[in-house]
């Protein structure tokens, strides 16, 4: 008997351990490496004038490969300082959480290329607004994907999905009434990918617990 | 078998209660006693009885603390608390171990 109940002790931890496990690693980090990439990313596409669409889209798409390889890369060296798989269980439920949103940002922004940027069929289908949607839809399906993902991260990172969402569906109702300016996209990505993670690294870096060494 | 394991099994720790307790605070710097008890469906009352078994063995602190103007107690693992863990955690792998090898 002594083994089957020993077994299934082993089992319980292993399944609260990883259910109650939230996700935390190299999160200050990763949040103002991609803070200090928007925020760069911003100010040099307003400089080089990168509105044309699809320079713009392009030039978008750049930054988050290049976030998302550095973000890839610091998770990996803190695995392994810690002697932990980088595919962990806590990643596996972020990531899994996180598809959704990723996969329909994904989606539309390959409608938009090749729809040639303007907004098809719809009212008011001009450059401007346009410039203004695209950026709004992103940040509100980040905003998505940061909520979803939330359940498994730190409590914090749920409410960074709402602003993110606010922000986006205000950029989104103000282009809609025609209160956007040709200006405005890099400004608009500039604040939120940029500024937002910064905040939230900061706040991070100085708020954050260490995690068990179990 | 060897008896060995099973006697040197800590007694604080080895109780349905008290298990997933450590399990889940083994897994976390830090947890609210809300979310542990959301997470493990107890009771305030049962929950209570065995962080307080817990606490008064050096395997657990508890802290009070405002957030938001909302009182909040969060609860974590203390150093001895963490080794109990561990070492319970091999015993029952020495356990499980020895039971194949027969």
């Amino acid at each position: 008997m002594q083994p089957d109940w020993a077994a299934e002790n082993l089992q319980v931890i292993r399944t609260l351990m990883e259910r109650s496990a939230i996700y935390r690693r190299a999160l200050a980090p990763m949040t103002l490496l991609a803070g200090g990439l928007g925020t760069v990313a911003a100010v040099a596409g307003q400089a080089l004038r990168l509105d044309a669409p699809r320079p713009f889209i392009l030039y978008w798409l750049g930054v988050a490969v290049v976030a998302a390889g550095g973000a890839a890369f610091l998770v990996r060296r803190q695995a392994l300082r810690a002697g932990e798989t980088f595919w962990s269980p806590p990643a596996r439920r972020v990531a899994r959480a996180a598809l959704p949103a990723a996969a329909a940002a994904a989606i539309f922004t390959l409608g938009v290329l090749l729809a040639g940027w303007r907004w098809p069929g719809g009212p008011g289908a001009d450059d401007t607004t346009a410039r203004l949607m695209m950026p709004a839809v992103w940040i509100m399906l980040y905003g998505l994907a940061l909520s979803a993902a939330g359940f498994f991260m730190p409590r914090g990172i749920q409410w960074l999905g709402w602003i993110f969402i606010a922000g986006g569906g205000g950029a989104w109702v103000a282009a809609g009434s025609g209160l956007g300016f040709a200006a405005a996209g890099h400004w608009l990505m500039g604040l939120h990918f940029g500024l937002l993670h910064l905040a939230y690294g900061c706040y991070l870096l100085f708020t954050e617990k260490p995690g068990p060494p179990l | 078998m060897n008896p060995e394991p099973f006697l040197q099994l800590d007694r604080v720790i080895h109780e349905k209660g008290r298990l997933p307790i450590m399990s889940l605070l083994a897994a976390n710097p830090e947890l609210a006693f809300t979310e542990m008890r959301d997470l493990l469906k107890m009771t305030d009352g049962n929950l209570s009885v065995h962080l307080r078994t817990l606490q008064e063995a050096g395997y657990v602190a508890v802290t009070k603390r405002f957030q938001n103007r909302r009182p909040l107690t969060t609860c974590a693992l203390t150093p001895p608390g963490r080794e109990a863990f561990r070492r319970y955690v091999d015993l029952l792998a020495d356990i499980v171990r020895q039971a194949r090898e027969i």
